[in-house]
């Protein structure tokens, strides 16, 4: 144990200040810049040049580099070019709903994915369950969620097809608005994250006392929950944790489609109308959900080692 | 077997349905032919599409350049990774390290950032096949790096070091070629995240631009008048799906078949 935890963290930082410099270098190519986007066409190029040299901008690129991650590293995000508000409260006021939908999806992929992780390592499914799960998890998100739309909403007339989220009130206000959206997140997911654990499922399953347990007679639910469960957390915390940083991706497209205003739906915007700084912190936000359980999945394997 | 054929039968039809689909479309899929979301079977086998275009010639014609695209992407993704991959597994210097170094980083980056700014940059079909090359080859890399590493010491690569073969004929003639089955995985599972990338920046309004034929830009126009014909969303989606689960269940397949023997 000792040192996997610093070290883990080391690493996390090298890489979180790598996918800085990436993301900054990436958003840098977008056409256009903040002086262009702020005098929206009215100014001449003398007058541009005379902004930007005001503002700093037309200084070398690890200049503006250095000082927007000076500014970052003491909370300042920096300001919208499309609205001129605070990128820190756009960020705050998307958080709540991409959170409450994140969150009830993993309450619905998690027990999915042990179930389906189950089927999958025994020896019935084990020649074709793999295949079975890679190809459900290689659906595209947009399928998934145009498909949730098209049959419970459209066909069916169930739930509502768009989730616009009441203004002023929380995304958990209306339950109903989250649950297609939720589902249409969980099930790739479950089945990916299913895909990643059935191999140790496997294992544990032919362990010599769940076999012992199996000729006793024991239940097969309290099989699963007592002999092989608490063998299986650090794996599944694993899982979960890679799967936690691609619902980042995954919230994008299914906020999209139900229009859903949450972060995902927040960088999609703002990548549309270049406003710089709104997509650098979006995108890094979402960086450091994926180191974030990267370390996360490190120090449980230290630990298990 | 019996299912592997299944799978690669599925993914040939609908690859092939995807790219020829246009030539045997019943009708021009950007022809006005009835009135807006009419139900299946009142104009055409699968009704209209929100401006009345059939739904049926637009599925037809809407597969080639999504899917002709993900090919080159997967394409590209998978010969830089096994190029990064058999350079770092079987080298240990300072280019092999910066290398995974590198890929490291990419892999940190997330991919629909890439994608999107790629796609405000320059049009969709580069930004897809650029994205699948930044998120994808870094994950090909790690695959042949640990295979390659393996095989460093295998009899076979001994008996051709004796004979006298040196670095770059080695890794072309003898440690690539027992990787086949494992890059062919790897190429179906960067093929399917180049159709996942793309069907999402067209959702997105980054891809594919109306009035063309696309099946995730259909999905996008035809959302809201599910109501009135779910056909016109259904199956553009039934054919994405079937396209990428089948390069999936296809790679899955060619993947258990290299990976029964030492290299799992």
């Amino acid at each position: 144990m000792t040192g996997v935890l610093p070290r883990a963290c080391a690493r996390a930082a090298l890489v979180l200040f790598a996918v800085a410099a990436g993301v900054f270098l990436l958003t840098d190519v977008l056409p256009g810049d903040a002086v262009l986007a702020r005098t929206r066409g009215g100014a001449g190029a003398a007058e541009l040049a005379r902004l930007r040299a005001e503002s700093g901008m037309d200084g070398p690129i690890w200049e503006r580099f250095a000082r927007w991650g000076w500014s970052l590293l003491h909370g300042d995000a920096g300001t919208s070019l499309l609205s001129d508000r605070p990128v820190s409260t756009l960020v705050g006021e998307r958080l709540p709903a991409t959170l409450t939908l994140a969150a009830c999806a993993l309450a619905v992929t998690v027990p999915l994915l042990l179930v389906l992780s189950w089927w999958a390592g025994g020896l019935a499914a084990r020649s074709y369950g793999g295949g079975i799960l890679a190809a459900a998890a290689a659906i595209p998100q947009v399928v998934v969620a145009a498909a949730a739309v098209a049959v419970f909403s459209g066909l069916l007339g169930w739930l509502p097809g768009v989730s616009l989220l009441p203004i002023g009130a929380p995304p958990w206000h209306e339950p109903a608005l989250l649950v297609l959206p939720a589902l249409s997140l969980a099930l790739p997911s479950a089945a990916y994250g299913a895909g990643l654990l059935s191999g140790s499922v496997a294992d544990v399953r032919t362990l010599p006392h769940v076999g012992d347990a199996i000729l006793r007679g024991v239940p097969r639910w309290r099989i699963a929950t007592r002999h092989a469960l608490p063998l299986l957390w650090a794996p599944a915390i694993r899982v979960v944790a890679v799967i936690a940083g691609g619902l980042i991706a995954a919230t994008t497209v299914v906020e999209t489609v139900f229009g859903y205003t949450g972060l995902g739906e927040l960088l999609v915007s703002s990548v549309a109308a270049r406003d710089v700084p709104v997509v650098q912190a979006v995108a890094l936000l979402g960086a450091v959900v994926v180191v974030t359980g990267g370390v996360l999945a490190d120090v449980l394997r230290g630990v298990r080692a | 077997m019996s299912r592997f054929l299944a799978a690669t039968g599925v993914l040939g039809a609908v690859v092939a349905l995807a790219v020829l689909g246009g030539h045997v479309a019943p009708r021009d899929p950007s022809a006005v032919v009835g009135p807006p979301y009419s139900a299946p079977g009142e104009t055409g086998l699968l009704g209209t599409d929100g401006l009345g275009r059939d739904v049926l010639s637009r599925v037809l014609a809407g597969g080639s350049d999504l899917v002709l695209v993900s090919l080159l992407a997967a394409l590209a993704a998978t010969t830089i990774g096994v190029a990064g991959g058999l350079l770092t597994g079987w080298s240990d210097g300072w280019t092999a390290r910066s290398l995974i170094s590198a890929a490291d980083v990419l892999l940190a980056v997330p991919q629909l950032l890439i994608a999107l700014v790629a796609a405000v940059a320059m049009p969709g079909p580069a930004a897809v096949v650029i994205a699948t090359v930044c998120g994808g080859s870094p994950l090909t890399l790690r695959v042949v790096r640990d295979a390659t590493r393996l095989t460093r010491g295998a009899g076979f690569v001994e008996a051709a070091r004796c004979r006298g073969e040196r670095g770059p004929v080695l890794l072309t003639r003898e440690v690539l070629p027992s990787l086949t089955g494992l890059v062919t995985a790897d190429a179906g599972m960067r093929f399917v995240m180049a159709i996942q990338l793309a069907s999402a920046l067209s959702l997105l309004g980054f891809g594919a631009q109306p009035p063309e034929a696309d099946w995730a830009l259909m999905i996008r126009e035809n959302l809201p008048g599910s109501g009135l014909n779910a056909a016109g969303v259904l199956a553009p989606a039934l054919v994405l799906a079937a396209v990428a689960g089948a390069a999936a269940a296809t790679a899955a397949h060619a993947g258990r078949r290299t990976n029964t023997g030492r290299l799992a």
